[in-house]
């Protein structure tokens, strides 16, 4: 009976494989993703960009992540972008700011569309995490999906001093836009 | 049935393995963070306590730098009588850094002793990075003194070009952690204007500077110079000893303030390098304070919206 134990193992080896093609067929990734900061206060607004996001979206479990090496945020002047990594992220100590979520229950992703979604995860900045309901926007067609999303991210939740003693202002509250298209993994 | 088994479980393993290749691992193969990336703010200022740091200005940005250094805190010439040192002004400074680009700096200003002018010339040659492929910073730094004072002698100044005097240093930091930065300055000085004729108008200098964060706003800074008894003898007429500079950095976005105690009396270079005549030892340390204030000189020509930043 042999025979039939090796067909029952090319079987199942056929499944398993299939399973394996299956999920890596389902994983879609974005590089260099926009992420836009901006500070407003009434003495100045401060904005800041990164093309450097990466992200992922694992479609049949819905999830979705996000990560930024927070070095990469540009600023119109040189001495903000210092005082930023040096003061405020701490860079050297948490180069990454990482958002890893699942999106919530809702449209079916493997239709064609764009829907209004909310992922639900933890918020990593600055080393703090924090569960956040995040809002966006999600454009599926033709294997490509656009994501967008704009937030704010309260300095207080991730320890971010806002010293007295600044001449210069930073809003409590800083907006947080991302744009960005991932493709599906091959 | 145990052949079946052996089978399955390797193919299980695998299947589980593409599984696990969740978020996490996918996002590792992403990882951006350049490793190639510099290592930024060895120093929170272009100075230390009396010298240099490794530091340039950013491209664009001026630097308004004034400097006051007050008289003996304590001995013949100060205690109660001077408010220790606070009567007296050994030095003052007015001076402007200019960033050409990110790595070339020019400066000019002008110090009350000797009625010295400056101007100089910062190069940043090489930054250290994250990946550790450069461990230090270097920077080159020039500068020259024109002393613009009337001749206390007939034949002071006997040729005009005896006003000048020229300093060269490299100038070698390490940040060490974030905390804790350490800078070396070999320098040669280059002067006609001495006073003792053994004394020698080329004089090598090593500096030695470093900071200590206290707080993220809050730094502990300190210089000294050795230029005694390198190529210089130690028992000239008038002695002189080695400047040391202990102080408090203050930074607070855009001015820093910086609370400094030194023995020298003078502000630049050219001076408090070759002349600095009193001793941390005798009362001659005096108390000191900088303000520097950084203004972005052109307005952004960024056209990126979600980029431009406006101070109103």
């Amino acid at each position: 009976m042999t025979w039939i134990n090796n067909i029952k193992r090319l079987l199942l080896a056929g499944v398993f494989l299939a399973i394996q093609l299956n999920a890596t067929a389902q994983n879609f990734l974005g590089k260099n993703i926009k992420l836009a900061l901006y500070s407003s206060t009434p003495l100045e607004d401060i904005r800041a960009v990164s093309n450097k996001c990466s992200g992922v979206i694992i479609k049949e479990r819905r999830e979705i992540a996000f990560q930024v090496p927070i070095t990469s945020f540009e600023f119109d002047r040189k001495l903000m972008q210092e005082h930023f990594n040096e003061n405020y992220m701490e860079s050297e100590r948490y180069p990454q700011a990482k958002f890893k979520g699942v999106i919530d229950p809702g449209p079916d992703l493997g239709k064609d569309g764009v829907y209004q979604v909310t992922a639900t995860g933890i918020l990593t900045v600055h080393g703090v995490d924090k569960k956040r309901t995040i809002p966006g926007k999600i454009s599926i067609s033709n294997g490509e999906i656009q994501v967008s999303a704009a937030f704010k991210v309260a300095c207080v939740d991730h320890k971010i001093k806002i010293p007295k003693l600044m001449f210069t202002k930073i809003a409590e509250q800083i907006n947080i836009k991302v744009e960005g298209k991932f493709n599906q993994l091959k | 049935m145990k052949k079946f088994r052996r089978f399955l479980v390797p193919i299980l393993l695998i299947a589980a393995g593409a599984h696990a290749q969740d978020a996490d691992s996918l996002l590792k193969t992403l990882d951006s963070v350049d490793k190639k990336e510099k290592i930024a703010a060895t120093f929170k200022s272009t100075h230390v306590v009396l010298s240099h740091s490794t530091e340039t200005e950013k491209k664009h940005d001026l630097d308004l730098r004034i400097r006051h250094h007050f008289g003996d805190i304590g001995g013949k010439f100060g205690s109660a009588h001077t408010l220790y040192g606070l009567d007296v002004a050994s030095d003052l400074f007015i001076g402007l850094d200019y960033g050409v680009s990110d790595r070339f700096t020019v400066g000019v200003g002008r110090s009350k002793q000797e009625e010295m002018f400056n101007f100089s010339g910062k190069y940043k040659l090489l930054q250290q990075d994250l990946a550790k492929t450069m461990p230090i910073n270097l920077t080159l730094f020039a500068q020259m003194g024109w002393i613009a004072r009337e001749p206390f002698s007939e034949n002071e100044f006997s040729k005009y070009s005896d006003r000048f005097s020229w300093i060269f240093q490299s100038i070698i930091s390490r940040k060490i952690s974030s905390r804790l930065s350490l800078q070396v300055m070999p320098g040669l000085t280059l002067r006609k204007n001495v006073s003792d004729t053994r004394d020698p108008e080329a004089l090598v200098s090593v500096g030695f500077a470093g900071r200590m964060k206290l707080t993220k706003r809050f730094s502990f800074v300190a210089d000294y110079t050795l230029v005694n008894g390198l190529s210089r003898p130690t028992d000239l007429s008038q002695a002189y000893y080695n400047p040391l500079g202990v102080g408090l950095e203050i930074e607070t976005g855009g001015h820093i303030f910086s609370l400094n105690f030194m023995n020298s009396e003078y502000i630049l270079e050219n001076n408090f390098i070759t002349n600095t005549k009193k001793s941390w030892t005798k009362g001659g340390v005096r108390f000191g304070f900088t303000i520097s204030r950084n203004f972005t000189l052109f307005k952004s020509k960024n056209k990126d919206p979600d980029k431009r930043s406006d101070i109103y």
